[in-house]
C-alpha cells in the first residue's frame, strides 16, 4: 500500500480527537483497541480523554461497537463504496444528490454533518475493517477509504488505517515487501518477483487447481477456503506445520507439529499500525519452531539439484 | 510448584498486539494473565507445554521430524508450480526463511492478506 497516509497507534492515543471506525466491530474483535490506544486514554493533546473525541462507527448493522460511539451511520450492504465517494464530494464542496444518498441508507444531512465534523477535528482517523475490504467492492473500498483520508489533508491531519487481525498477518505484508517488493500473492516460479491479485491469490490458485504442492504454515486453509480450493489441497501433496494437527493437517500428506508463536517460539510480530515487536515467550515447546523446520526444509531442498536452468543451456536457447 | 511470572509479554491473536501482559506460569501452563482481554487470556491459557500431538506425520502416520523434513523437500522440490501459504500465526523471522524456501523452489507465497 505505496503512499498510504497513516501513523502509529500512539500517535492516535494522544492527537487523534476524531475517531472513525467503519465496517469493523473492535468491542468484540480487538477488544483492547479502545481502551489501549483510541477513545478511552487520556493523551498527550487531549488531557480530557474520552470528553476529548468524537467516535463514529459506521457499519451494516448494530454491534457491540455501538454503545462506545457517540454516531452510528447505518449503511445498506454492499453500499459502502457510494457512501465514501459522497463523502470525498462533500468534502470537496461538490453538490451531491439526493435520492443518491438515500439508497445508500443514509441521508445527505448526516453525510454532510459527518463531513463538518471531519474538517473541524485536528487530528481524525480512520479505521477500516473487514466488513468494508471484504464486501462489495473489495480493496476498491480500501482504495476510496485511504484517498478519502488523503484529501482531508487539505483541510487537517487525516490518517487511516486498516484493522489488522489474524496474529501476525501485518507482518507477512512487511515481510513479503521487503524481502520481494509486493505485500501478497507473490510468484516466484520464474525465478522473479511477479504481483498479480485475482491470478496469484490463493483462492484463485487453490480454486482453479493451478497448483502442483501447498506448503501451509500458520493459517489452515483446509477450515477456511471454498470447497473446490479444499480437494485442490488433498489432491497435491500438501505439508502442514502448525501447533495443531488441524483440518489441513488431515488432509495432507505431511504434517510436522511446532511450537506456539509468542508462548512458546521467540521472534517479532508485527502491530497493526505496523509497529515491530519482540515476543516474550514463557513455556518450553517440545516442539520445534516453524522458523526452525522451515530452514532444515531449506537444507534438505539445498541438496537437491536446483531447479533452474543452467547458465550455459539458457546462452545455448534450450530451455 | 514454582510459578514464574514474566512481565510485559506480547500477545498476538489480534491486530494490537498488546505488549503488557503480565503472564504467570508453572513451566507447562500459564495460569494468569493480567492486563489481557478475555480473547488473548483464553488464548494464552490454551496452549501449553505439554505433547499433546505427534511430532510429524507422513500420510497420516506417526514420523520422526526428520523423515518429515525429507518428505516435504522432495514434494516441494519435485513441484513445478508450488504454493506457499499462510504466514499469519508465524514470526517475522518463519515468514523471512518461508519466503527464502519459496524462491529456492519457484513458488507462490501467499497471506491471509490476499483474501
Ligand atoms: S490482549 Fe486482546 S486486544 Fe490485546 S492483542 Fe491480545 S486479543 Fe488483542
Amino acid at each position: 500500500m505505496g503512499g498510504k497516509v497513516s501513523c502509529t497507534l500512539g500517535e492516535v492515543k494522544n492527537r487523534a480527537d476524531f475517531i472513525l471506525y467503519w465496517g469493523g466491530n473492535p468491542a468484540e474483535c480487538h477488544p483492547r483497541h479502545f481502551t489501549k490506544y483510541t477513545i478511552m486514554q487520556k493523551g498527550k493533546f487531549l488531557p480530557e480523554g474520552r470528553k476529548g473525541r468524537t467516535m463514529v462507527l459506521v457499519d451494516i448493522r448494530e454491534t457491540m461497537s455501538v454503545k462506545a460511539a457517540d454516531i452510528f451511520l447505518q449503511v445498506r450492504p454492499g453500499k459502502d463504496f457510494e457512501v465514501v465517494t459522497a463523502l470525498r464530494a462533500l468534502v470537496k464542496g461538490n453538490r451531491v444528490d439526493t435520492a443518491l444518498v438515500e439508497e445508500t441508507g443514509l441521508k445527505l444531512e448526516q453525510l454532510q454533518d459527518l463531513v463538518d465534523r471531519m474538517k473541524r477535528c485536528k487530528f481524525g482517523v480512520i479505521f477500516f475493517g473487514m466488513g468494508l475490504s471484504m464486501t462489495r467492492g473489495k480493496h476498491m473500498n480500501s482504495a476510496a477509504v485511504l484517498t478519502l483520508a488523503a484529501e482531508m489533508n487539505a483541510f487537517t491531519k487525516f490518517v487511516a488505517m486498516p484493522m489488522r487481525g489474524h496474529g501476525n498477518v501485518a507482518g507477512a505484508d512487511m515481510v513479503l515487501r521487503w524481502t520481494t517488493g509486493y505485500p501478497f500473492g507473490v510468484n516466484l516460479c520464474r525465478g522473479f518477483p511477479r504481483f498479480n491479485p485475482g491470478e496469484f491469490s490463493t483462492v484463485d490458485l487453490l480454486v482453479r487447481g493451478d497448483i502442483d504442492a501447498a506448503f501451509v504454515l500458520g493459517a489452515d486453509p483446509g477450515a477456511t477456503m471454498p470447497q473446490p480450493g479444499i480437494d485442490t489441497l488433498a489432491r497435491v501433496p500438501t505439508i502442514v506445520l502448525d501447533p495443531k494437527v488441524t483440518h489441513t493437517s488431515k488432509l495432507a500428506r505431511v504434517h510436522i507439529t511446532t511450537s506456539v508463536t509468542g508462548i512458546s517460539s521467540p521472534g517479532t510480530a508485527y502491530r497493526m499500525d505496523e509497529v515491530p515487536l519482540p515476543l516474550r515467550p514463557v513455556l518450553k515447546s517440545p516442539y520445534p519452531s516453524d522458523e526452525e523446520v522451515v530452514r532444515r526444509i531449506i537444507a534438505a531442498v539445498d541438496k537437491k539439484s536446483a531447479w533452474l536452468p543452467k547458465p550455459a543451456t539458457m546462452a545455448s536457447g534450450v530451455m | 510448584m514454582t510459578v514464574t511470572i514474566t512481565q510485559n509479554a506480547t500477545c498476538t491473536f489480534c491486530g494490537c498486539v498488546c505488549d503488557d501482559i503480565e503472564l504467570h506460569d508453572d513451566g507447562v501452563k500459564i495460569i494468569k494473565t493480567k492486563a489481557a482481554c478475555s480473547l488473548g487470556a483464553s488464548w494464552f491459557v490454551n496452549h501449553t507445554a505439554e505433547k499433546l500431538y505427534p511430532d510429524a506425520l507422513i500420510d497420516g502416520k506417526e514420523a520422526s521430524v526428520d523423515d518429515a523434513v525429507e518428505a516435504a523437500a522432495e514434494y516441494l522440490h519435485r513441484a513445478n508450480m508450488p504454493l506457499v501459504y499462510g504466514l499469519s500465526n508465524v514470526t517475522c523471522e518463519a515468514q523471512r526463511e518461508a519466503v527464502s524456501l519459496a524462491e529456492k523452489i519457484g513458488a507462490v507465497i501467499d497471506s491471509h492478506t490476499s483474501l
